[in-house]
């Protein structure tokens, strides 16, 4: 009971906990700690929104038909994806600023800055946000009718994800520049391209795409998503025991398509005319 | 913080989106609240297993030691609604919004795999597709007033000019247009026959005027025309029938069908056909009797069109029998046409006479079951 309780806490807490610990790194690696004031408020509206709705969901007679619902965790999911793979990028070109010594120049893809960094810290925990307030409130529920097992489960297994996504931090901060963004960038694409799964069968759920029951592969005996492995799998890629067909695709397509992108050598000046040699 | 206000608009347009999917009353079994469902590692009790279309409220309690899911499926295992993420000793709600009566399943899936516990859910009702339904039914009506209102008036036309000959004594003229009256009688039959004692005034065979009542109306003038020539009150009859055809088509402006009424005229008039037109009984005189066959299959088929859409939607294979057999009697009927005049019904050979009692047998047999499709 609490250790079932902690794994779904775990993994509603992992994605948006490792987004945000790479970002935070990721400004204070490269001297931009004062884009950081952008990061709290983004989680802090999202967890205050997440919690509001939550309520009324829970204490009202207010409700989110089911297809609103996936369409909202759908959209969201795309949109969340669209803002990782804009990061990655501005990771990419923001690193070979810093690399070539250019430090005190504001690169313009800097300046998307502080409503990007906001907008994605929002969107990284906002996504999941309304799915956990509402579980969040059947365990507070379920407490006062005296079983705390489940609140008390929940609650340490998003502590052990912000743990975890603390060490992530840690640890990255430790490495050096190139070798930090390339790691973090290759994490941060498959965490996209699962999001990006993840949206798109949201939507067949909500039967606003087709091909629900069409499986690419049904792991659901190998890797199962309430073993701690397929929590983590969960939490950190996204990965369903049961992957359609259309998921799948957009997965493969989505890495094949921005993993090289991303990882492509920037000997060449690329669109901006700073010429940059790294430290690689 | 400047930033209060921006979460706040962000919490207002949620609220405003989850109060737009309604502030509903949960309607939920028989019993009204909540639907219970116990799911277990092994097990998914559902408490009720029908509801009333609209809101409907299950509360999932898991008491198995695994995650579990709860879903509501339509079928073809499309989601109506789900709730992930029940933890073990957790009660989650689930209120999905089904707004179409029919089959549904229910399913826990304890471990959060597989196709899961699976139960069946009925759904009965439906505010919204019972005005539909009703939309369609009085369509149905009024398109087969229309058809009567067109029957009615070439019915008066006709009568006149029939009537006209007989009192001008100008008995082939009356001869020729005596069967062409009729079918405009023949088709809406149903319909007079709503009217008491105006029928037998009108319609009467001389086989069945009771002792005491006068021989009156289209039969009485065909014993006159074919049989016994016109007699000394053959101008009095057609004024009579002229009056009581008026009187019949004023009163049927009036009448109030419904679905059912179409549904049982139409099997009515096939009834007629079985029993009296078969027999050839109908037109002793003048062998007219396929004419009337043929109106009152006209006029079956006129009230199964109106009703086409009612039943195409709730029983399509019964409209798919019924079309077929239509035009099968209909192919029968052809047969026996010469031009525009049917053969006398003395002419036809006792074979094709079974043959034709036996399909109208075998349009009948669907037609009996409109009334329910309709009614239900």
């Amino acid at each position: 009971m609490l250790l079932s309780s902690a794994l779904i806490g775990l993994r509603e807490g992992l994605e948006a906990a490792l987004v945000v610990s790479i970002l935070v790194a990721f400004l204070v690696k490269t001297e931009r700690r004062h884009a950081l004031r952008w990061v709290w408020p983004g989680i802090g509206a999202a967890v205050v929104l997440s919690v509001a709705v939550g309520a009324i969901l829970t204490y009202t007679t207010a409700q989110l038909s089911f297809e609103h619902q996936e369409l909202l965790g759908g959209g969201l999911s795309i949109i969340a994806v669209a803002f990782v793979t804009v990061m990655i990028f501005w990771m990419r070109k923001a690193s070979r600023t810093i690399a070539a010594e250019l430090r005190g120049k504001m690169d313009e893809a800097i300046t998307v800055g502080p409503l990007a960094v906001l907008l994605l810290s929002f969107l990284a925990v906002g996504r999941e946000g309304l799915e956990t307030a509402v579980f969040f409130y059947s365990t507070v529920q379920t407490a006062q009718q005296g079983t705390t097992e489940p609140l008390i489960g929940f609650a340490a297994g998003i502590l052990v994800a912000v743990a975890l996504a603390y060490l992530l931090y840690r640890g990255a901060v430790r490495f050096d520049l190139g070798k930090f963004f390339k790691i973090t960038g290759v994490l941060l694409v498959f965490v996209a391209a699962g999001v990006l799964g993840y949206g798109l069968h949201d939507l067949q759920e909500a039967a606003f795409l087709p091909g629900l029951t069409t499986l690419a592969f049904d792991a659901s005996n190998t890797i199962p998503e309430t073993s701690w492995y397929g929590v983590l799998l969960k939490g950190i890629f996204n990965y369903s025991q049961q992957t359609t067909v259309l998921q799948a695709v957009a997965w493969v397509a989505y890495v094949a398509i921005v993993l090289p992108l991303f990882l492509r050598p920037t000997r060449k000046p690329a669109p901006a005319p700073a010429v940059a040699s790294t430290k690689e | 913080m400047s930033r209060i206000p921006l979460v706040l608009a962000g919490v207002g347009l949620l609220a405003a989106v989850a109060a737009c999917d309604g502030q509903k009353q949960d309607t939920a079994g028989a019993a009204g609240g909540p639907i219970a469902v116990e799911a277990a590692d092994d097990a998914c009790k559902v408490s009720a297993t029908t509801a009333n279309a609209g809101t409907v409220t299950f509360e999932i309690a898991n008491k198995g030691t695994k995650v579990t899911e709860f879903y509501l499926y339509a079928e073809g295992d499309r989601i109506m609604g789900e709730v992930e993420n029940i933890a073990p000793g957790l009660n989650r709600r689930l209120i999905v919004e089904v707004p179409e009566a029919g089959k549904y399943q229910t399913a826990c899936k304890p471990g959060m795999v597989g196709t899961g516990i699976r139960g069946d859910f009925a759904v009965t009702g439906g505010a919204q597709r019972q005005s539909d339904a009703n939309a369609k039914l009085a369509e149905a009506t009024k398109g087969y007033a229309a058809y009567i209102a067109n029957q009615t008036t070439a019915l008066v036309e006709q009568t006149q000019k029939f009537v006209d000959a007989v009192k001008a004594r100008n008995v082939d003229d009356a001869k020729s247009r005596y069967a062409n009256t009729r079918v405009y009688y023949e088709r809406i039959e149903p319909v007079a026959e709503k009217f008491g004692d105006l029928d037998p005034q009108i319609d009467a065979r001389e086989a069945d005027v009771e002792s005491g009542q006068r021989f009156t109306g289209f039969h009485r003038l065909e014993k006159d025309l074919w049989v016994s020539g016109l007699q000394s009150d053959s101008g009095q009859i057609a004024d009579k029938l002229m009056t009581d055809v008026r009187t019949l088509v004023e009163k049927s402006k009036t009448l109030q069908l419904s679905a059912v009424d179409l549904a049982n005229g139409a099997k009515g008039l096939l009834d007629e056909v079985a029993t009296r037109k078969i027999t050839g009984e109908e037109e002793t005189f003048s062998h007219t009797d396929l004419s009337d066959f043929q109106a009152n299959v006209d006029g079956s088929k006129a009230a199964i069109a109106a009703l086409r859409p009612v039943v195409q939607e709730r029983d399509p294979a019964l409209l798919t029998t019924l079309d077929k057999e239509f035009a099968n009697v209909d192919g029968l009927l052809a047969k026996q046409r010469q031009g525009d005049v049917f053969k006398l019904y003395t002419a036809l050979s006792q074979e094709q006479i079974k043959e034709f009692a036996s399909a109208v047998d075998s349009l009948g047999e669907p037609l009996s079951k409109v009334a329910e499709v309709v009614s239900k």
